[in-house]
């Protein structure tokens, strides 16, 4: 066999790694008035052979904290390797893993506290001790008014401030001060990331389930993308198994992926038309008869409705061919070909942010085709999985009498009689970011809220349109940001406060459910470099600054604390205001006493970084590659017998609640989802990426090593006519903005669409690698909200494009 | 004594580049896109959208093939190519003068120049580090997702490559040149 393998090759033939900014770098510090050194060069350390001491840790370089082991040589993190202990991540660290080091020791850290000196977003802060970071946060400086002032004028309204935060295993620390704190504004990632598939997923069949990917025979990818946007065990369970050992794997997608280079059939669809697609795969099902009968009538609410509802409308798959642009004859076999697989078929859920408007439908619409097939709940298929209690720290959550509730403008009633919200039918416990900020900017809001802390978030890069975030950043007249790297978000901030990186903290043990349970735990590798601490530390000496300050303006205002004064007295009422009480305990007290019930659990858990019962007894190596942690009969494939979780046990097809908030109560088909572009336009997709993490990863030299900036991907044809050539610069705007980036031409997307990946394109100058390099889409992606649960919708911006 | 080889599974590899980034860790490899120890080749994909050819899309893991007949040692003027006790292909930065004979020679394109030693540098199945201190993996097969490598004793009729190799087909590059190289490709 001829194959040609060679290294000139590979330069030429792919995009990564062909343009290289090896010019000198300029920057110009945070943290100093000078300008850096010309040239950064980043130094990569080879592991020794002598003294070495390796420790348990979690990975936090995206959101699958898989377990990793930290080599450690004089007190220097040399290497990081995988932990063959962990039945999730099932002995594997990716490239971002493996990348962990530059995190540690990237010279851009946030390494002392901040305040700013500056106009608010000039980036002009000065260093300060930790106690004068608190002081400015209760006190406020010249430039900025602390939390004294922000809460005595708002007379002890505490939802006068936002608490928001990113995923991680401590954002539960975080929140517990925003809940100690009595504010009711909290916002998180979920409705910019994975709201409407969990929720759809959770209303139809009872919880956003997991795949089985290490046992089913045929896999329907659509719209998730594996092989680049890693999950384990599911990249791993798949892909060792799609292209050798049985797994038959569609893939559908609108761009050639890497995950369709894996599959045994790739079928582009366009963008937003998925549900057209699962509806007439649903129609052969149905009309067929392919479904699993028995297990429909037993376990099925509302069935006949939803099969009258698909078969009436007539989703034949030949109406869904011009829609999707999948051919019909597509849509019957692959029906036939799950519905023979079944129940070891699995439609696999995905785990993305919103892209279209209709996602919430798709994700119900799926979640019945999967049921159908009776493949939920077992080997194979779908599966919930069980997961070890822990015994949960307690927090405090104090009544505050003048703290307003959320602030998200309930609906009055309009002429069709509908309830719900102003921006979105339901609004979950982490909001919805952009109808938020959207309210917030236009003086939409009930009341004031006039500061913010901010945790691990990175709001200016994390959500559409950028420039409505900066309006909101600057209106806020306090901003505290808690974060490792400096960021778009903390030049807006009046304090900032540095937290240490994963390596250099111990987090709270996670329970992490599944086919094979575990409990696993990010370890402390080194102790935290500069002044950073990890946030539970930060939290504590704040609240101990500002907790008997806030009291006082709460007793000010506060009748009901006025009251339970004047029955008991002073000190036993402020016990239940103490904001201190969850930050007392150091982390690994707090974990120790989080695992007592289960004998051993906790030395386990300090040494290996990993517990589960009888895990002496199951684990065990296998093969050079490979490790057994459950035997097979001790798998939890299945916890129900099969059935479906939700509060009826039973699949629901209607949601008759839905309706009164003018939301289907099954999932259908509106003309309005067709996609369209108008000519000369494109349709902007987005993605994510093996080797990035949204914007969090952005300044990692050894990732920018692998990929050095983003490219828009822009069909071949398209590119010709256009005169753009690989590599030149491009300006693609929208009707909110314009970005630059270099041109990718190729076959692997429609004439009509382009694509690049998020995180790109940074406009802090803190960051030496990261400063202007690429693309920032969400500069350019406008502020769709999705209708049900106001996520935002990342798929419904055309642009246009021109080289320049 | 060994004779240390690499079975590859690639038609497992994602492209994800875990490998190559553990190799860099591990090794200590300048940044840069020319300092690399191994790689991931593929070519543009054939095709017009959406009619693409999926196979002209694989992923092929590759690096230093060391060779049985290497040519890169049988042209290197000072001896600075050698091969160790393992059978390993390595470089003597000490010896070496980077007249870069090598680097033609090598049909694999599988050497570059270290900028920090100015000597010609290339995977050692993490000879002076990893399997130094006595493990068994090279920083490329234990760091992978999807377990594409297997690395192991050829000679040792009881490890897992022998045994993979006796019971599954696999190709070698080039194999026409009649280099032997000891990585090989599972099919």
């Amino acid at each position: 066999m001829k194959v040609e393998i060679s290294r000139r090759k590979f330069l030429q033939g792919s995009v990564v790694m062909s343009v290289v900014g090896a010019t000198a770098i300029s920057a110009t510090s945070l943290l100093s008035k000078g300008s850096k050194p010309e040239r950064v060069s980043f130094k990569n350390t080879k592991t020794q052979n002598g003294d070495a001491h390796e420790i348990a840790t979690l990975c936090e370089m995206c959101v699958n904290k898989c377990a990793a082991l930290a080599r450690v040589e004089n007190g220097v993190i040399t290497k990081l390797n995988p932990n063959p202990m962990f039945p999730k991540s099932k002995n594997m660290l990716c490239a971002r893993g493996n990348a962990g080091i530059q995190s540690v020791y990237d010279p851009d850290r946030l390494k002392y506290p901040m305040i700013r000196i500056g106009e608010k977003g000039e980036g002009k802060f000065k260093r300060v001790t930790w106690d004068e970071a608190y002081e400015a946060i209760l006190h406020g400086t010249d430039k900025f008014p602390g939390l004294e002032k922000i809460l005595d004028e708002e007379e002890d309204n505490r939802s006068s401030l936002l608490f928001c935060a990113g995923e991680g295993m401590a954002e539960h620390t975080f929140k517990q001060f925003y809940q100690a704190f009595g504010s009711a504004n909290w916002l998180n990632h979920s409705s910019i990331c994975l709201q409407t598939v969990a929720s759809g997923y959770g209303v139809t069949i009872g919880a956003y389930p997991l795949a089985d990917l290490d046992n089913a025979e045929y896999i329907i990818m659509a719209g998730a993308n594996r092989a680049e946007a890693i999950v384990t065990p599911d990249t791993m369970d798949a892909f060792k198994r799609t292209k050798r050992r049985g797994a038959k794997l569609i893939c559908i997608d609108p761009r050639f992926t890497n995950t369709a280079a894996k599959s045994d059939k790739w079928l582009a669809i366009k963008p937003g038309t998925d549900l057209a697609f699962v509806l007439a795969l649903t129609y052969v099902t149905l009309t067929e008869e392919l479904h699993n009968k028995e297990y429909v009538a037993e376990n099925f609410n509302g069935f006949d409705e939803y099969q009258n509802s698909v078969i009436s409308n007539k989703y034949t798959p030949e109406w869904a061919e011009p829609i999707t642009g999948i051919k019909a004859k597509d849509i019957y076999t692959i029906a036939r070909e799950f519905a023979a697989h079944a129940p070891k078929a699995v439609y696999y859920p995905g785990r993305r942010s919103t892209f279209a408007k209709n996602d919430f439908q798709l994700r119900r619409a799926m979640a019945i085709f999967q049921a159908l097939h009776g493949a939920i709940d077992t080997k194979g298929g779908l599966v919930f999985g069980s997961t070890l209690p822990l015994k949960e720290h307690e927090g405090l959550q104090p009544l505050y009498e003048k703290a307003q509730a959320r602030a998200m403008g309930k609906k009055t009633p309009n002429e069709e009689g509908h309830t719900g919200y102003d921006d979105c039918a339901v609004v979950s416990g982490g909001g919805s970011w952009i109808s938020w900020r959207n309210r917030y900017i236009e003086d939409r809001m009930e009341y004031n809220v006039r500061g913010m802390f901010c945790y691990k978030h990175n709001p200016m890069a994390n959500m559409p349109n950028t420039a409505k975030t900066a309006q909101m950043l600057k209106k806020m007249e306090l901003v505290v940001t808690i974060d490792t790297m400096p960021s778009d978000t903390v030049m807006y901030a009046d304090v900032v406060l540095p937290e240490c990186t994963y390596l250099e903290r111990t987090d709270p043990i996670k329970t992490f459910g599944g086919v094979e349970p575990s409990f696993a735990v990010r370890n402390k590798v080194i102790e935290p470099m500069f002044e950073s601490k990890p946030v539970i530390d930060i939290l504590r000496g704040l609240t101990k600054k500002i907790s008997k300050p806030l009291f006082e303006i709460s007793k000010k205002y506060d009748e009901e604390i006025q009251d339970e004064i004047e029955d008991s007295d002073e000190e036993s009422v402020y016990a239940e205001f103490d904001l201190t009480l969850p930050f007392l305990h150091s982390q690994e007290e707090i974990n120790h006493h989080s695992v007592a019930m289960y004998i051993g659990a906790a030395e386990k858990l300090d040494k290996d970084g990993v517990f589960y019962p009888k895990q002496d007894k199951y684990y065990k190596q296998l093969s050079v590659n490979e490790y057994q942690y459950y035997p097979e009969n001790k798998k939890a494939y299945s916890i129900k017998g099969g059935k479906p979780i939700t509060p009826s046990g039973k699949v629901e097809c209607v949601m008759e609640s839905f309706t009164s908030k003018g939301i289907d109560a099954m999932p259908i088909w509106r003309d309005e989802y067709e996609f369209n572009v108008p000519k000369g336009k494109f349709k902007l997709l987005t993605g994510r990426h093996a080797q990035f993490t949204q914007s969090g990863t952005a300044n990692n030299t050894m990732l920018l090593d692998l990929m050095p900036e983003n490219f828009i991907w822009i069909n071949k044809r398209v590119a010709e006519m256009k005169n753009i050539k690989f590599a030149d610069m491009v300006e693609v705007s929208s009707s909110i903005g314009k970005t630059r980036l270099k041109a990718y031409p190729t076959e692997k997307i429609a004439p009509d669409q382009v694509f690049f990946i998020h995180g790109f394109g940074q406009e802090c100058e803190a960051l030496t690698w990261a400063y202007k390099n690429g693309g920032n889409d969400n500069t350019i992606i406008e502020d769709h909200i999705e209708p049900v649960y106001g996520a935002a919708a990342m798929h419904e911006t055309n642009v246009e494009i021109r080289k320049v | 004594m060994a004779r240390y080889g690499m079975a590859l599974d690639y038609k497992s590899c994602i492209n994800c580049k875990a490998c190559e980034t553990a190799c860099k860790e591990e090794n200590g490899i300048l940044m840069g896109a020319d300092s690399h120890r191994i790689w991931v080749g593929t070519g543009e994909i054939e095709g017009q959208y959406p009619m693409l050819d999926i196979v002209s899309n694989t992923f092929y893991p590759s690096q230093c093939q060391h060779c049985e007949e290497a040519p890169c040692e049988e042209v290197c003027p000072t001896q600075a190519t050698y091969y160790d006790e393992g059978g390993i292909v390595r470089v003597d930065p000490e010896k070496c003068i980077l007249c870069s004979y090598c680097m033609n020679a090598c049909p694999y394109d599988a050497r570059y120049v270290d900028n920090r030693t100015m000597t010609v540098d290339k995977c050692n199945f993490c000879a002076d580090t990893r399997l130094a201190r006595g493990e068994t993996t090279t920083a490329c097969q234990n760091t992978c997702p999807t377990k594409v490598r297997i690395f192991g004793d050829l000679d040792d009729p009881n490890s897992e490559i022998s045994e993979v190799l006796r019971t599954r087909e696999h190709f070698s590059l080039k194999a026409n040149l009649g280099t032997k190289p000891k990585l090989f490709y599972l099919t």
